[in-house]
C-alpha cells in the first residue's frame, strides 16, 4: 500500500501490524478446527481492525483527544489527534466484547449438547 | 315431373345398373379364384340367388337398435357414395347428385357406411366383429396414405377437387388420362385399392378360417342381403371413382363397364396369386412402397406437371 | 400526543425505554411485562405509520443537538417509511407469533426489541459507523434469539451465523475505517458527495469491503450456506424475522451505499443478484426440508430484489416502489406467512405437511403465499415482475430475462410440489395456538388487500372489468361452505351470463366469435356441473374465475391485461385440476408447463417493447420473428402441441369429470385465441415465412401423434385428452396457413371441437359416474342402459371423424382445401393419415364402452343423470342445426376473417365454393337423410317380426360361451398397429421431459453440495466472495 511510510513511520507500522493481524486471524478462522481457537482468531481479526482504525486517526506529535486542562479547548483542534477514530475504536471494542461473550456462551451450550469443541461436529445442517 | 324428379329416376337407374354390375363382378371374382385353385366355382348368377334368398328369409333376430341399424348405415353409405359421384361424363342426369360436393365429400362419405356398420356389428357382441373391425380400421389408415397422396397429386395436377372437372381435364385421347400423365400417383392409388377391396393378400378383415367373415359374423337374412347389396353397389362406386380419377371417365355405359372391369382385374389377379398378410404386415406394406410411390407421384405433379 | 406519533425517533426511544423497563417491570409480574413488550411493539408500529402518514417531504432527524456531519443524523423519507412500516408491522405480528418463545424469558423479549431497533436503525441512519453499530445490534440480538433454543440444530446454525457475522463486521469496520481515512467523514451523504476521492485502490477497497459486508448479509450465492442453516435450524418465528426483517435492513443499507459503487461496475451487483436467484432456486429443487426450502426461496427472492435494486436504485419513487418495492413486498408478505406456517406445522420433511390441510384458513394463506412467490396475479410479485421484465426487455437484457424466468420456474416447481404434499392430507391433529394463527391470517389478509389495490392501480381505467369478476369469484369461493351447491352453481351461471352479455356488447368480429365460444360454451357446460350432489366449496368460484378470465382475454387491449387474464386463467384452471381425486401429480405437470408457457409469453411481450397488443403490428420484421416465436411457443404449450404435450393426458384425465369437459372444450381455445391474436397483428411478417411453415408442420405432427397415442390408451379420459391434442394440431396448422380459408378452418374446427368434445366428455362423465372406472375394457354393452349417452357419443365421433353429413365434414373440407390451396401438399397427406388414425380411437371409444358384451356387474346401471343429459341434448341440437345449415355460421366466420384478408370463400344458396371445390351441406344432409329413411323403411317392411335376443346370445368357436362377457374385445385393441409402427409410437417426448427433470434435480443436488454444513467452508466462501468482488472491481 502506497501509504505515507516515510512521513508517518509509526502510523504505518501500526497499520501494517493491523493488516498482519487480520490476515493471521483469517488464517486461524479458516484452518483451526477447535471452536475456541476460531473465536480467538475472530478476536484477533477484530483487534487488527481496531489497530488500523487507531493508526488512521493518529497524527504525529499530537496528544489524545481528551479535553482536560492539558489541552485547552480553544486550540483543541490543532493539538489533538483526530478524535473520531478513537471513539470508533472504543465502541467497536465494546461491541467486540459483547460478541465474544456471546460466542463463548454459545460454545458452552454447544459443548453441553455435543461434548465436543471440534467445528466439524456441528455440521448437522447441510445441502 | 321436374328436373329433380328426372334426376332421381336416372339416379335409380344408375343404382340398379351398378348393383347388378357389382354383383356380377363379385361372381366373376369368385369364379376366377375357384379356377385358379382348380375348382369349378359358382355360376355367375349365384350372387343374385343368394341375395334373393337372404331377403326372403322369414326369421330374424336383433341384438339391439344399433345392430339393427348397422346394415342401414352400410347401405346408405354405399348408395350415397355412388350418388355423389358423376357416373357418365357429359350427362347431366347421370352425374347424379355430384353438385352436393366434390371429391372430398366422396372420400369422407365412404366412411359413413363403414362407421355405422362397425358400430352395428359391435353391438352383436361377437368377438370376431371387433377384431375384424379393428383390423379393418388399421388397414384403412394404412392404405389411405398412398390413396390420399394420389388424390392430392390429382388435385395439384388439375387444380380442382371437382370430379366432373377432373374427368373433363382427361378428355382428348388416351394419353391425357392421369394413368399416363402421372403414372406414379395411379400406381399408388391402385395399390391402395388392393387394400380397399380386401382381397388377398389384404383380406385380414374378413379373413376366412381365422375370424370367419369378421365384422358381419352375426348378420343374417335381410341384414345380410342389405350388406350384399351394398357390397355390389359400393364396389361399383369405387371402381367408377377410380375410373373417373385415373382413367379418363366414361361417356357411356359400355366404356364404363370396360374400364371398371379392367381396374377390377388388378385386384382379382393379385388376389388370386397371393396368400394373406398378417395385420401388422399389411400396415407396414402400405406405409412403405405404396407411400413412397405416392410421394413421388405428388412431387412429380407438384414440380413437373405444373 | 399527536407529535409523539409523528416523530420516527420515538421508535427508538420507545423500544429502548421498554427494553430497559422490561427488567424492572418483570418483577411486577409476567402480565405487566408482556403488556409492556407488546405495548411497545404496537407503539413502534403506530409511530412508524403516524410518521409516514404525516410525511410531506423527506425528514432529516438530527441528534445530540448538532447538525450533521458533526452528529449522527437519521433520515425518514418515503423509501425509509415504506421499509420501516413493513419491518415494524412484521415485528409486531412476529412478536405475537413468538409469544410462546418470548413469554418465559424477559431476556428474549429484550433481545427482540433490540433486533427491531437494529433493523430500524439500519434503515434510517445516515452515518456509516452508526450503521455498523446497528448491524451489530441486529446481529447480536439475532444470535441471542437463535441461541435461546437449546437444540443442536439451532446452536450449530447460530454459531455459523456468528462466524459469518464476525467476518462481516470485520469487513464492514475495516471498510468504514478506510472510507474515513480517504474522506474524513462518516456521514453517508458527504461520502457520496466525495465519492471521486474513493476512486483509488484504497478507496475502492474500502467500498468493496463495505459492499461485501452488506451483500453477505443478503446471503449471495455461493457465500450463503450459513444463511440456509440459520433458516433451517432456528425457530420458525425467528427465521421469519431474519428473512423479512434483517434482510430488509441489509437491503436498505445496501441501497444507501449503492451510489458509492462505481456505476460502470453495477453489472457485478446485477450478476450477483441474478446468480443468487437462479442457483438458489435450482438448488431448492432437491430440497425436502420445509424450512430449508423456504431458506432457498428467501435467498432467491432477495437475489431478485438485489437484481432489481441494481437496475432501479436511481429510478423515480413510483418506479422504485413499483418494482423493487413490489418484489420486496411480495417476498416479505409471503415468506413471513410461510415461515410462520412452518412453525405451526412443526414438520421438517415436506412429505409430512398433509397435516396443514386440517386448517382451512392456514391452507388458504399457504396457497396465497405460494402463488405470490411464484408470481401469479393478482399478488404483488406479479405486477413488479411484469414491470421489471418489461424494462429488461426494452433494454434487450435477454439473458437476464431468461435466467429470471427459468429460476422462477424452478421455484414454482418446488413450492407447488410442497403444496401437493399439503393437499395429501393427514390423520394427525394439527395443534395451533391463536397467537400463531392470528399473524398468519393478518398477513394473508394484507396480501389479499394489497393485491386488490394493485389490480385497481395497475390496470388503469379498465381495471373494474377485471376487478369485479375476481372479487365475485373470491366471494363465491369463500361462501362455498355456507350455501348449497346448486345455489352456488346458479350464482356462477348468472355471473357468467352477465359477463357474456357484457363482453359481447364490447367486442366485435373475431373477438366476438371467441367470446361466444368461451362464454356460451362455458354456460351450457355449467349446466352439467349440477349432476354432482356435492361440489367442493371453491369449485364454482374457480369455474367462474376461469371463464371470466377467458372473457377478459377477449377484452384485453394491452399486453399487461392479456397476460394478467392469461395467468388468472392458469391459476384458476390449475386449482380446478388439482381438486380432482388423484390429480396432484398431473396438476403439478400441468402448472409447470403452464408457467413455462407464461414465461414464454412474458419474454415475448418484453422483447416486443410494446404496451398494447396493437403495438405488435409495428415491430420490424427481425424483432417480430423473435417475438412471434416466443409468444407462439407460449400458446402452443397451452394447446398441447407435439413435444410439449405431456401435461395433456394427466390434466385432462385426473381433473373431475365435468371439469375435464371445460378444459378440453373451452380452455384449449385460449391458446387458439392467442395464436390468432399474434397471427393477426404480425400478419405481414409471418405470412409465407419459414416460421409459419414450421408451425404448420408442427400442427400436423401434433395431429398425427395425438391421434396415434389416443389409439393406444386404455383410460377413456386419456384417450379423449390425446384426441384433443390431435384436434388442436389441425387448428395450429390451419392458423399457420395464414390464409383466409386457413383461418376460417381454424375457427370452424375450434367451434366444432367445442361441440363434440363437450358431448364426449359429458357422455363419458355420465358413464364414469355410473360405472366408477375409467378403464374402457372394464365397461361394455352400455348402450342399452345409457342410450342417450350413446347417441351423444356416436354423434360426437361422427362429427369428429369428419364423416358427412355432420359438422365435422365441413372442417375436413375446409382444411384440405385450404392446405392444398396453400400448396402444403405433403402436410395434407399426413393430415389424411392422422384423421385415418383418429378412426381407430373413435371406434374403440364407442365400441369398448357402449357396444359389445356387457359386464354382469353393470346390470343395474342407469342412464346418466339428467343434468349431464341436458347440455348434451343442447349440443346435439346445435350440431344438427350447424350440420344442416352450415352457411348460417360459416359465413359469419368467413366475414370475421375477411376483416384481415380478402375472402376466398363464396356462397350461392347453401353451396360454398372455393378455388378448388364446392360443398353444399344442406343438400348432403337431405340426400343422406332421404336415403337412410328409404333404406330403413325397406328393412322395416322386409321384416314382419324381429326376435330380440339377449346380449349374451352368441355362438363363439362352435359353442355358447359360459362367460360371454369375457369375449368383449377391448383390451389392447390395436396391438398390430403398435407392432407395425414400432419405434414411431414410443413415448419419446415423455422420456425427454423425464430427462430434463432428472438432470435439473441432479444439478440441483450437485450445486447444493457446496453447502457442507461446516462453518469454515462457509467462511471460506465469504472470503472468496470478497476476493472475487475485489478482483472484479480492481480489474478495470
Amino acid at each position: 500500500m502506497g501509504l505515507y511510510l516515510n512521513q508517518y513511520p509509526l502510523a504505518s507500522i501500526v497499520l501494517i501490524t493491523g493488516f498482519m493481524m487480520i490476515l493471521i486471524g483469517l488464517w486461524g478462522m479458516l484452518t483451526k478446527t477447535n471452536i475456541i481457537k476460531i473465536i480467538i482468531s475472530i478476536t484477533v481479526v477484530e483487534t487488527g481492525v481496531n489497530v488500523i482504525l487507531v493508526s488512521i486517526g493518529y497524527i504525529q506529535g499530537r496528544t489524545a483527544p481528551i479535553l482536560d486542562t492539558a489541552v485547552l479547548q480553544i486550540d483543541a483542534l490543532s493539538r489533538v489527534v483526530d478524535p473520531i477514530p478513537s471513539a470508533l475504536v472504543l465502541t467497536s471494542i465494546v461491541i467486540g466484547l459483547g460478541t465474544t461473550a456471546l460466542m463463548l456462551s454459545y460454545v458452552i451450550k454447544m459443548y453441553r449438547v455435543r461434548q465436543s469443541l471440534n467445528i466439524e461436529d456441528f455440521g448437522v445442517l447441510k445441502w | 315431373m321436374g328436373p329433380l324428379g328426372l334426376k332421381i329416376i336416372y339416379t335409380l337407374i344408375t343404382l340398379v345398373i351398378c348393383g347388378v354390375y357389382g354383383l356380377l363382378l363379385g361372381a366373376f371374382m369368385a369364379k376366377t379364384m375357384a379356377r385358379v385353385q382348380g375348382r369349378i366355382g359358382i355360376p355367375l348368377h349365384q350372387p343374385f340367388v343368394d341375395i334373393i334368398k337372404n331377403y326372403g328369409k322369414r326369421t330374424a333376430i336383433s341384438h339391439g337398435i344399433m345392430f339393427y341399424l348397422g346394415p342401414v348405415f352400410r347401405l346408405t353409405g354405399g348408395i350415397g357414395t355412388l350418388v355423389f359421384i358423376p357416373v357418365i361424363f357429359g350427362s347431366e342426369y347421370f352425374s347424379n347428385f355430384s353438385v352436393a360436393g366434390d371429391l372430398l365429400l366422396v372420400m369422407y362419405f365412404i366412411f359413413f357406411g363403414q362407421l355405422g356398420m362397425a358400430l352395428g356389428a359391435s353391438e352383436g357382441g361377437h368377438p370376431y366383429s371387433p377384431i375384424g373391425i379393428a383390423r379393418g380400421l388399421a388397414q384403412m389408415c394404412a392404405f389411405e396414405v398412398p390413396f390420399a397422396l394420389a388424390i392430392i397429386a390429382i388435385a395439384i395436377q388439375y387444380n380442382t377437387f371437382s370430379i366432373t372437372e377432373i374427368v373433363a381435364a382427361q378428355q382428348g385421347g388416351i394419353l391425357s388420362w392421369t394413368f399416363f400423365t402421372n403414372p406414379f400417383a395411379v400406381v399408388a392409388a391402385l395399390l391402395a385399392m388392393l387394400g380397399m377391396n380386401m382381397y388377398p393378400p389384404f383380406s385380414i378383415v374378413l379373413a376366412p378360417q381365422e375370424i370367419p367373415i369378421g365384422p358381419p359374423t352375426e348378420y343374417h337374412s335381410a341384414y345380410l342381403g342389405m350388406l350384399q347389396s351394398n357390397r355390389a353397389i359400393f364396389a361399383a362406386a369405387k371402381l367408377v371413382l377410380f375410373m373417373n380419377l385415373f382413367f379418363g371417365g366414361a361417356t357411356n355405359f359400355p366404356v364404363l363397364v370396360l374400364k371398371t372391369w379392367a381396374i377390377y382385374m388388378c385386384s382379382v389377379l393379385v388376389g388370386a396369386a397371393f396368400p394373406r398378410f398378417r395385420p401388422e404386415e399389411t400396415i407396414r406394406f402400405f406405409l412403405r412402397w405404396p407411400t413412397v410411390i405416392g410421394i413421388v407421384g405428388l412431387l412429380f405433379a407438384k414440380y413437373y406437371l405444373i | 400526543m399527536v407529535a409523539y406519533f409523528q416523530n420516527p425517533l420515538n421508535i427508538y426511544i420507545t423500544a429502548m425505554a421498554a427494553a430497559f423497563l422490561l427488567g424492572l417491570v418483570h418483577k411486577l409480574g409476567k402480565m405487566a411485562s408482556l403488556t409492556l413488550f407488546y405495548g411497545a411493539l404496537t407503539m413502534m408500529a403506530a409511530v412508524t405509520l403516524g410518521s409516514a402518514l404525516s410525511l410531506s417531504q423527506p425528514l432529516i432527524i438530527q441528534t445530540a443537538g448538532f447538525i450533521a456531519p458533526l452528529s449522527i443524523n437519521l433520515q425518514f423519507g418515503y423509501y425509509e417509511a415504506f421499509f420501516t412500516i413493513c419491518v415494524n408491522i412484521a415485528a409486531l405480528l412476529g412478536g405475537l407469533y413468538l409469544y410462546d418463545y418470548l413469554k418465559d424469558s424477559v431476556l428474549a423479549r429484550a433481545l427482540f426489541l433490540m433486533l427491531v431497533v437494529g433493523i430500524n436503525g439500519m434503515i434510517m441512519t445516515r452515518d456509516l459507523f452508526n450503521l455498523f453499530i446497528f448491524i451489530e445490534i441486529t446481529s447480536i440480538a439475532t444470535y441471542g434469539l437463535i441461541g435461546l433454543d437449546r437444540n443442536i440444530k439451532a446452536l450449530s446454525a447460530g454459531f455459523k451465523y456468528i462466524l459469518a457475522g464476525g467476518m462481516i463486521s470485520a469487513f464492514f469496520l475495516l471498510g468504514t475505517a478506510l472510507t474515513y481515512y480517504k474522506t474524513g467523514t462518516l456521514n453517508i451523504d458527504q461520502i457520496i458527495a466525495m465519492k471521486d476521492v474513493l476512486q483509488d485502490p484504497i478507496g475502492l477497497t474500502a467500498i468493496t469491503l463495505l459492499l461485501t459486508a452488506l451483500l453477505i448479509e443478503l446471503k449471495p450465492f455461493p457465500a450463503n450456506g450459513w444463511g440456509l442453516d440459520v433458516y433451517q435450524g432456528s425457530n420458525a418465528g425467528i427465521a421469519a424475522m431474519i428473512s423479512v426483517g434483517v434482510s430488509t435492513g441489509a437491503l436498505f443499507a445496501l441501497y444507501k451505499l449503492l451510489p458509492l459503487f462505481p456505476a460502470q461496475h453495477m453489472g457485478i451487483i446485477s450478476g450477483i443478484g441474478l446468480a443468487t436467484f437462479f442457483f438458489s432456486n435450482l438448488m431448492g429443487l432437491k430440497q425436502t426440508d420445509a424450512k430449508r426450502m423456504l431458506g432457498y426461496s428467501s435467498i432467491g427472492q432477495m437475489g431478485l430484489v438485489l437484481l432489481a435494486l441494481s437496475f432501479f436504485h436511481t429510478a423515480p419513487l413510483t418506479m422504485f416502489l413499483g418494482i423493487v418495492g413490489g418484489l420486496f413486498l411480495n417476498h416479505f408478505l409471503a415468506k413471513a406467512a410461510l415461515f410462520w406456517i412452518a412453525g405451526i406445522v412443526k414438520k421438517d420433511h415436506i412429505k409430512e405437511w398433509g397435516i396443514l390441510s386440517q386448517s382451512k384458513m392456514l391452507t388458504v394463506v399457504f396457497i396465497i403465499a405460494v402463488f405470490a412467490l411464484i408470481g401469479l396475479p393478482p399478488f404483488p410479485g406479479f405486477w413488479a415482475k411484469w414491470q421489471f421484465i418489461m424494462v429488461l426487455g426494452s433494454g434487450n437484457h435477454t439473458f437476464i430475462i431468461a435466467a429470471i424466468l427459468i429460476g422462477s420456474l424452478f421455484e414454482a416447481v418446488y413450492l407447488l410440489r410442497w403444496f401437493n404434499y399439503v393437499l395429501a392430507g393427514s390423520e394427525e391433529k394439527l395443534a395451533c395456538e391463536k397467537s400463531k394463527r392470528v399473524p398468519v391470517l393478518i398477513f394473508g389478509l394484507i396480501t389479499a388487500f394489497i393485491s386488490a389495490l394493485l389490480i385497481k392501480s395497475s390496470l388503469g381505467p379498465q381495471s373494474s372489468i377485471y376487478f369485479f369478476p375476481i372479487a365475485f369469484a373470491v366471494i363465491l369461493m369463500f361462501v362455498g361452505n355456507f350455501i348449497p351447491t346448486k345455489l352456488r352453481a346458479l350464482f356462477a351461471i348468472s355471473g357468467i351470463s352477465y359477463l357474456s352479455y357484457y363482453v359481447q356488447m364490447n367486442v366485435s368480429g373475431l373477438n366476438l366469435i371467441f367470446a361466444q365460444m368461451f362464454l356460451w360454451g362455458g354456460m351450457i357446460l355449467s349446466i352439467a356441473t349440477f349432476y354432482k350432489t356435492k361440489a367442493k366449496p371453491a369449485t364454482y368460484g374457480l369455474l367462474f374465475l376461469m371463464l371470466a378470465s377467458l372473457g377478459g382475454l377477449v377484452l384485453s387491449r394491452t399486453t399487461l391485461e392479456f397476460f394478467f387474464c392469461w395467468e388468472i386463467m392458469t391459476l384458476a384452471s390449475y386449482l380446478l385440476v388439482i381438486s380432482g381425486k388423484n390429480a396432484k401429480k398431473a396438476a403439478l405437470t400441468y402448472i409447470t408447463f403452464s408457467l413455462g408457457s407464461a414465461a414464454f409469453l412474458m419474454a415475448g411481450f418484453a422483447l416486443s417493447n410494446s404496451l398494447t397488443l396493437m403495438g405488435l403490428a409495428a415491430l420490424p420484421s427481425s424483432q417480430a420473428t423473435i417475438v412471434f416465436t416466443l409468444l407462439a411457443l407460449g400458446f402452443l404449450i397451452k394447446m398441447g402441441a407435439f413435444g410439449v404435450h405431456i401435461w395433456v393426458p394427466g390434466a385432462y384425465a385426473e381433473a373431475e369429470d365435468d371439469i375435464s369437459a371445460f378444459i378440453a372444450a373451452i380452455l384449449s381455445k385460449a391458446g387458439v385465441f392467442g395464436l390468432f391474436v399474434i397471427a393477426i397483428y404480425m400478419q405481414s411478417t409471418i405470412s409465407n415465412s419459414t416460421l409459419a411453415y414450421s408451425l404448420g408442420w408442427l400442427g400436423i405432427l401434433t395431429a398425427t401423434f395425438g391421434a396415434l397415442m389416443a389409439a393406444f390408451q386404455e383410460d377413456i379420459k386419456k384417450l379423449l385428452a390425446y384426441s384433443s391434442m390431435g384436434q388442436m394440431g389441425y387448428v395450429i396448422a390451419a392458423v399457420a396457413l395464414m390464409s383466409h380459408l386457413g383461418w376460417v378452418t381454424a375457427l370452424y374446427l375450434s367451434i366444432n371441437h367445442i361441440l363434440y368434445k363437450s358431448l364426449l366428455f359429458l357422455s363419458v362423465a355420465g358413464v364414469i359416474y355410473r360405472v366408477n372406472t375409467r378403464e374402457m375394457y372394464k365397461m361394455g354393452g352400455l348402450i342399452k342402459k345409457m342410450p342417450i349417452s350413446f347417441i351423444s357419443a356416436m354423434m360426437a365421433i361422427i362429427a369428429m371423424s369428419g364423416v358427412p353429413p355432420l359438422t365435422g365434414f365441413g372442417g375436413k373440407w375446409l382444411m384440405y382445401t385450404a392446405l392444398i390451396e396453400k400448396g402444403w401438399h405433403l402436410q395434407a397427406a399426413l393430415a389424411f393419415f392422422a384423421s385415418g388414425i383418429a378412426f381407430l380411437y373413435m371406434y374403440r371409444l364407442v365400441h369398448s364402452i357402449f357396444l359389445g358384451q356387457a359386464k354382469p356387474e353393470h346390470k343395474d346401471v342407469k342412464e346418466a343423470p339428467l343434468w349431464l343429459i341436458i347440455p348434451q341434448v343442447i349440443f346435439m341440437g346445435l350440431m344438427m342445426v350447424g350440420s344442416t345449415l352450415p352457411r348460417l355460421w360459416v359465413e359469419k366466420l368467413s366475414v370475421a376473417v375477411g376483416e384481415f384478408m380478402p375472402s376466398t370463400l363464396t356462397w350461392s344458396g347453401q353451396t360454398a365454393t372455393t378455388s378448388l371445390g364446392y360443398w353444399n351441406g344442406f343438400m348432403v344432409m337431405n340426400i343422406v337423410g332421404v336415403i337412410f329413411v328409404i333404406v330403413l323403411i325397406f328393412l322395416l317392411l322386409t321384416f314382419q317380426k324381429v326376435q330380440k335376443v339377449k346380449q349374451f346370445n352368441i355362438v363363439f368357436a362352435g359353442e355358447r360361451p359360459f362367460t360371454p362377457e369375457t369375449t368383449h374385445v377391448a383390451y389392447n385393441m390395436y396391438a398390430p398397429v403398435q407392432k407395425a409402427l414400432g419405434g414411431w409410437v414410443k413415448p419419446r417426448a415423455t422420456a425427454f421431459w423425464d430427462g430434463v427433470t432428472e438432470w435439473s434435480h441432479t444439478l440441483s443436488h450437485m450445486f447444493a453440495g457446496i453447502y457442507t454444513g461446516n462453518g469454515q467452508t462457509y467462511l471460506f466462501f465469504i472470503l472468496l466472495f470478497f476476493l472475487m468482488l475485489n478482483f472484479l472491481i480492481g480489474a478495470n
